[in-house]
């Protein structure tokens, strides 16, 4: 029987592959990072209705929305290069296109995908939270800031993390892309190794190990986070049990888990 | 003291009150009643500028603010001066009751978080929840949550408390052991000012020191709780006080 598939080969790709993977995780650390940054701006500005800024967002989401994001990537990958000659003509400086890496084009695309999808999800999470906690916030005298921080980001997260995981494990996925500006990652890697093999089958059937295990313990670090930011949902069970006046307050807290269980 | 100047708020077309005069010494303990949709709660708001008023001055010992003109570093430290309970709780439901209590203490009054926690603990044992104190909202009954908001409210050592219909919520039980909780704050803190909108009748007559009948926007009858609760001078007065007792009667 003819040799069709080379097993071996599947497996021997992958540390080759995965030297890449810092490549691809520090595409998806970064425009995740900012990318929520500039989400939260985003539905800051849509949710309290700025002018001219709440127009230009809406614009620039439907946009990101309605392209694919090959071809946002072709945009920045020519798009920056442009943006800097204009830069320089006006500025009189002389900035090299050569010098900028091709990791900025690809950062840059991203950042703004990420952000766009991203500042819906975080618009509704907003929304969600209840105005009654903002009020009492308010009351306390706390600032605009400190209540964004302390209240409404923590609230939000509980009911947008869902999606951003979904949205980080697309993204995780969406790098694989990043060929096309010039970057070389997991991807770009394999389409050179198989092309120095001709064994092309192996080495996507490598790469598709590789994501769907990157997808998996993205996964389950999301559900670990969630378990962690909704530990005050607990059943309410113990309404009404009277807590005995003498145990420390830490054993009445152990007493209630255990009550919830049983 | 307080002194509510031509105070006047609206929502869109509705006009909610348009002159509003009160003056409220310190230590005294207002009772407000009327109709729902009078205004009272609103009133109660725009002291603690949780609404703005459209015109009109309040002060509040030595601050004042002329409205509508309030900048953000006025309207931050006027609301310090007053601490608001509210129908709902308003806890913050991420945190739990002692973090709740502590949580103003730690952002607005930058008290290292230990010691945050030691004044916590000792208002929440203050309103009998000492043993609740890492309990979160949602383990607590619609009582123990009332008792820990008010903890909260106490820990601002603000000497103003704005209660905005504290037990309108809560179940027929649970609205004693908050009433209880109330009654012990007031005889506990003579010296604070307390303005309490309440359909509580029975409450107000018993701890406040003056009752004002709010209708239509207007205070349409003001005096010690007798005057106002059991000698009625005003004809809407004695209906509300008719309608209410005949509603007590089928309850």
């Amino acid at each position: 029987m003819p040799k069709l598939i080379d097993f071996k080969l599947i497996l021997t790709n992958i540390p080759d592959l995965l030297q890449y993977l810092p490549i691809t995780l520090g595409i998806v650390l970064l425009s995740m990072v900012v990318g929520l940054v500039l989400a939260l701006g985003i539905a800051l500005v849509r949710l309290h209705k700025i002018p001219v800024l709440n127009q230009i967002f809406t614009v620039l989401v439907s946009f990101v929305r309605g392209t694919p994001l090959l071809v946002q990537l072709y945009l920045s990958y020519y798009g920056v290069p442009i943006a800097l000659r204009y830069w320089n003509y006006y500025n009189h400086t002389n900035f090299n296109i050569n010098h900028v890496p091709a990791f900025l084009f690809v950062f840059v695309a991203f950042a703004i995908n990420e952000a766009a999808y991203n500042s819906e999800n975080i618009r509704g999470a907003l929304l969600s939270v209840d105005d009654g906690e903002i009020e009492a916030a308010e009351t306390l005298g706390m600032t605009g800031w400190q209540i964004l921080r302390r209240i409404t980001i923590p609230e939000a997260l509980v009911v947008a993390l869902p999606t951003l995981g979904n949205q980080f494990i697309s993204l995780i996925k969406g790098t694989s892309l990043a060929f096309v500006a010039g970057v070389i990652e997991m991807t770009a890697e394999g389409q050179i190794i198989a092309g120095r093999t001709f064994r092309y089958f192996e080495v996507y059937l490598s790469l598709a190990i590789i994501y769907w295990a990157l997808t998996v313990i993205t996964e389950i670090l999301i559900r670990l986070i969630e378990k962690r930011i909704n530990r005050f949902r607990v059943a309410q069970h113990l309404v009404g049990t009277p807590a005995p006046t003498e145990t420390p307050i830490v054993g009445a807290q152990v007493l209630a888990s255990k009550e919830v269980r049983s | 003291m307080i002194t509510i100047e031509h105070l006047a708020k609206k929502f869109d077309d509705h006009q909610i009150f348009s002159d509003i005069n009160l003056e409220i010494q310190t230590g005294e303990i207002i009772g407000i009643i009327g109709p729902s949709g009078s205004g009272k709660s609103t009133l109660l708001r725009c002291l603690n500028l949780l609404e703005t008023p459209d015109a009109g001055t309040i002060t509040i010992d030595d601050q004042q603010i002329v409205a509508p003109h309030i900048t953000k570093a006025q309207r931050l430290k006027f609301r310090q001066a007053s601490t608001m309970v509210f129908q709902q709780f308003n806890l913050f439901r991420q945190k739990n009751a002692w973090e709740n209590v502590a949580e103003g203490l730690i952002t607005v009054k930058k008290i290292p978080k230990d010691e945050a926690k030691a004044r916590a603990l000792q208002e929440l044992d203050r309103v009998g929840l000492a043993p609740y104190a890492n309990f979160y909202p949602e383990q607590l009954s619609g009582g123990q949550k009332q008792r820990v908001a008010i903890a909260r409210s106490l820990a601002t050592d603000a000497k103003l408390l704005l209660l905005d219909e504290p037990t309108s919520a809560l179940d027929l039980e649970l609205v004693g052991e908050v009433l209880q909780t109330l009654k012990q704050v007031v005889l506990d803190h003579p010296n604070f000012t307390v303005i309490l909108v309440s359909h509580e009748l029975g409450f107000v007559q018993e701890v406040a020191s003056r009752v004002l009948f709010f209708d239509d926007g207007r205070i349409q009858e003001a005096g010690t709780p007798d005057e106002v609760l059991v000698h009625p001078q005003h004809e809407r007065t004695k209906q509300f006080l008719a309608r209410f007792a005949t509603q007590t009667v089928h309850n």
